[in-house]
């Protein structure tokens, strides 16, 4: 058996009792899973991969710092002191200082200048910092929320079969017929109209829009387990339809996603910086990535990095979860050599 | 064989049209949840945000927005088949006027930066195939995975700022130029328009302002086809054929451009309507950036005033569009690779 394999049985932990021949094969399973698995593996197994690897280390610094800077706004919030929210930034990213407006990117009074300052005088690098938890938090939740919604329907349309799966197949069509972009435009507005606006808005538009890919995904994975001689023993052995699903089905098709997701983590910031550049779900005294792309767009091209700097950021992030992604995707489907 | 071919047709179309008249159902459905009152509704339609109640309820009236939401769906699939997509809140003007006029601009955009695209892709998807695991293939990779991360107004700003502001080569927005007399609208596409009528200044400004939103358009979605082509082009680069090509003595670039790349073309095809809904998707950011006003430009301003009939519109025919676009996708698969069957 290759690493490949083990690998594949590590991930699917939950079956290796089940599927493999018997208790005693399984346990040695899990014993050379323990070598291959775990954070250390991933870790060489990415370092191997110096692109990767980079792109590791930007997320894990986009995260980390959105996460510092979430905790911070919320302390601000909490206590009533909105200097707390922008303490950990060069300068203050809401601030006028008409003094320092327009200056372009400089390495002067690093770093606050480092990407320039905008019409207000307000650093840019500020601003994207201070921007970077709804990215986040945008970027987690939707896909997040998407596997549940695609994991639910996906495994019952796939597993059950019959009306309910046409049912579920023609909406997922419905909302696959159209692009992922213009239907979030098309709910956020809807949405908005209601009066809930603002970032909320956007992140039940996007929910509402990213879950159909993984419903696809999950159908197809229940769909070819469904048969499985695993399967067929638990069924023999007594387990009910919701046993099955949640011991064999829905474990079985997680990890093919996780690749997806880590990509798709990189498309919802996208899409999520393409909606606030149309002017959708912000904020007036929240500063966005896209939004700020937005309103250099007035000035372009003669202060170039209003509109281009915080679009260069995002692409920065964007491509790193790319990176990431492509790795992992290489891992799961086993095209590569260790 | 044909019958075959019309059945498989018919049973797609018909598909197509649930798809679609199921996704106008959700959003008709959300529309009537957020928004239940006709009063509110009647809102929208009205010019003044001062308007009486008398004027609001004439508009309810006329609209007929008192109506259960189910009935309003009703009608306006009904309205559909008929190619009426609704009134326009703002210019009181069947909507199908208001946006047709917009839609072949947006078309023309697509169409020419879609095949843009492709060529683009297909170039660096066979020059990477054919230099695999070395610098040129991880340049290429480099290249379209950084145009594939950016958002698309990044892009447009790159685009516009070497080409229209450093190398002045083209103007940098709008559809065409103002100032000459517009042709004889006799189909409603504006370039074919100018053909038509022998209006040569015109077609050249079209197609002058075209090429800087077609190209971003192009950079953004080359990159798919690199990796799809790439991937097939390194299938067929294996296969026996090619040996023997190399056998009888052919030369590289014969092999790869002449015997390898035509094989390697048949997955690119699923891959155009893909994109096609991709691109649509870009337009719209495209059209804001380059004040290029195709319906990508008026739903982005149809949203300020929650201009929904023309929010709907523009979501149906990009829908049907994106359905039509996978179906000839399809029947062009079949065409192109014997094996394959329609079922």
């Amino acid at each position: 058996m290759d690493l490949g394999d083990v690998l594949h049985y590590k991930w699917r932990r939950p079956i290796a009792a089940v599927s493999a021949s018997g208790p005693s094969s399984s346990t040695k399973l899990e014993e050379s899973g323990r070598k291959v698995g775990g954070l250390r593996f991933y870790l060489s197994y990415m370092a191997k991969d110096r692109a990767a690897l980079a792109g590791l280390v930007i997320i894990v610094a986009f995260l980390g710092w959105a996460f510092i800077e979430l905790v911070a706004q919320e302390v601000a919030n909490l206590t009533n002191h909105p200097e707390y929210a922008y303490a950990l930034l060069p300068s203050n990213p809401t601030a006028l200082n008409f003094n320092e407006k327009l200056v372009p990117p400089s390495l002067n009074q690093f770093p606050t200048l480092l990407l320039g300052t905008n019409y207000q005088g307000q650093s840019l690098l500020s601003r994207v910092l201070f921007a970077a938890p709804h990215d986040a938090i945008a970027s987690l939740a939707i896909v997040g929320s998407a596997i549940l919604i695609g994991m639910f329907l996906g495994t019952a349309a796939g597993y059950l079969g019959g009306w309910l799966d046409e049912l579920i197949m023609r909406l997922t069509d419905a909302f696959l017929s159209l692009p992922a972009l213009v239907l979030a435009i098309t709910v956020s507005v809807i949405l908005g109209a209601s009066g809930t606006s603002g970032f909320y808005a956007v992140l039940v538009a996007l929910s509402i829009v990213w879950w159909p890919t993984y419903a696809r995904f999950f159908r197809a994975q229940a769909l070819s387990i469904r048969n499985a001689a695993y399967v067929e023993s638990s069924k023999l052995s007594g387990s009910g339809s919701l046993r099955i699903l949640a011991r064999h089905i829905i474990p079985n098709s997680i990890d093919p996603v996780v690749a997806y997701a880590t990509l798709d983590l990189g498309t919802v910031i996208l899409t999520y910086a393409a909606l606030a550049f149309l002017g959708i779900g912000i904020d007036v005294n929240y500063p966005e990535w896209g939004a700020d792309s937005s309103l250099g767009l007035s000035f372009f091209p003669a202060a170039w990095w209003w509109a281009i700097m915080p679009g260069i950021v995002i692409t920065i992030v964007v491509i790193a979860f790319t990176l990431v992604g492509d790795r992992l995707q290489d891992l799961i489907v086993g095209r590569m050599t260790y | 064989m044909v019958s075959s071919i019309a059945f498989y047709i018919a049973r797609r179309a018909i598909n197509a049209v649930v798809t679609i008249v199921f996704l106008i159902f959700i959003l008709f459905l959300m529309i009537h949840i957020v928004l239940p009152n006709p009063l509110a509704l009647a809102r929208i339609y009205a010019l003044s945000p001062h308007v009486s109640l008398g004027v609001l309820q004439g508009i309810v009236k006329q609209y007929g927005l008192d109506q259960p939401w189910p009935v309003q769906f009703g009608n306006y699939v009904v309205n559909l088949l008929s190619g009426n997509l609704g009134t326009d809140t703002q210019y009181h003007i069947p909507e199908i006027q208001v946006i047709g006029r917009y839609i072949p601009i947006t078309l023309e955009l697509v169409i020419i930066g879609q095949i843009l695209g492709v060529l683009m892709g297909l170039y660096t998807g066979g020059i990477a195939a054919s230099n695999r695991n070395n610098p040129i293939d991880y340049g290429t990779k480099a290249v379209y995975l950084t145009t594939w991360s950016a958002p698309v107004f990044v892009i447009a700003f790159i685009v516009q700022l070497i080409f229209a502001f450093w190398l002045q080569l083209l103007p940098s927005s709008g559809v065409v130029d103002p100032t000459l007399p517009a042709p004889a609208a006799t189909t409603g596409v504006p370039v074919i328009d100018s053909v038509l009528a022998g209006n040569w200044a015109y077609f050249w400004s079209l197609t002058q302002h075209l090429v800087l939103p077609a190209l971003t358009l192009a950079i953004v979605s080359f990159g798919l086809v690199t990796r799809i082509s790439r991937a097939s082009m390194i299938d067929a680069l294996d296969k026996d054929y090619v040996k023997l090509a190399y056998m009888k003595g052919l030369s590289k670039r014969q092999v790869v451009w002449g015997t390898a790349f035509r094989n390697s073309l048949i997955p690119i095809i699923t891959l155009v309507a893909l994109i096609f809904a991709f691109s649509a998707g870009g337009a719209v950011i495209i059209e804001d950036v380059f004040f290029y006003h195709g319906a990508g430009w008026f739903t982005v301003n149809a949203i300020y005033n929650f201009d929904y009939p023309a929010i709907l519109a523009f979501t149906i025919i990009i829908g049907f569009s994106v359905v039509i676009a996978n179906l000839v996708a399809d029947l062009l698969y079949a065409a192109a690779d014997p094996r394959v069957r329609l079922t």
